[in-house]
């Protein structure tokens, strides 16, 4: 099963972000994401994984999720009220993406 | 999966064959042929303003649906229970990694 990774399914996309900062400077960039497929099973566990979790553990999940590789930092300006100044705050968006070990799926 | 499918292209969560050799101390091994599950489950990671920065969708092909299945090793000695437990898939799904009854790992 391992032979069917298909990294090149997780890829940089371009997205909308909002911003707002205090609900008075706002603005609207576009940055980097990482969305995409990557491989994942889910199988019985070993006998040493059972015994090892007191016999709760019987399914193991291997599995790698779409994620940053590599970001950058970029400046963007946001517009305040009536023009007075502008405010610059400090973003990150997406370098590069590639399958990863999955961090946000567990409970 | 169906067999028709592309392996290299699927996108999604699925039943599929898997095989293993179930063993434990004291018994002979025994080689099962069960379902399990296998697929890409559509995850991703996208910039946000506020911490940690990082917003993450990440989820696993895992078992939503288990028949409890029994088999018995050969050759076990006499004071060792021959009966080996295990969960067949009868329906998957991209869901977060349950470390209740999951052992959650990469690869």
């Amino acid at each position: 099963w391992r032979s069917l990774r298909a990294k090149f399914l997780c890829q940089c996309v371009c997205v909308s972000l909002h911003l707002d900062r205090r609900g008075t400077c706002k603005g609207t960039h576009l940055v980097y994401a990482c969305v995409g497929y990557c491989e994942s099973s889910a199988f019985p566990s070993r006998y040493s994984v059972l015994v090892a979790s007191n016999f709760t553990h019987n399914i193991t999940s291997a599995s790698q999720c779409c994620t940053i590789s590599r970001e950058a930092k970029v400046k963007v300006r946001l517009d305040c009220p009536q023009g007075r100044h502008h405010d610059e705050i400090e973003i990150l968006t997406a370098k590069a993406c590639r399958c990863d070990m999955c961090r946000k799926s567990r409970y | 999966v169906s067999m028709t499918t592309t392996l290299q292209s699927f996108r999604g969560c699925a039943v599929r064959d898997f095989s293993f050799v179930a063993f434990k101390p004291g018994c002979r091994g025994l080689h099962i042929t069960t379902e399990a599950c296998w697929g890409r489950c559509h995850t991703w990671e996208r910039p946000i303003l506020e911490p940690p920065f990082i917003h993450r969708h990440h989820r696993v092909c895992t078992y939503s649906r288990i028949r409890h299945m029994t088999a018995r090793l050969p050759g076990c000695q006499p004071n060792v229970s021959a009966l080996y437990h295990y969960p067949m898939a009868l329906h998957c799904h991209c869901s977060i990694c349950s470390t209740q009854d999951t052992e959650c790992e990469t690869f």
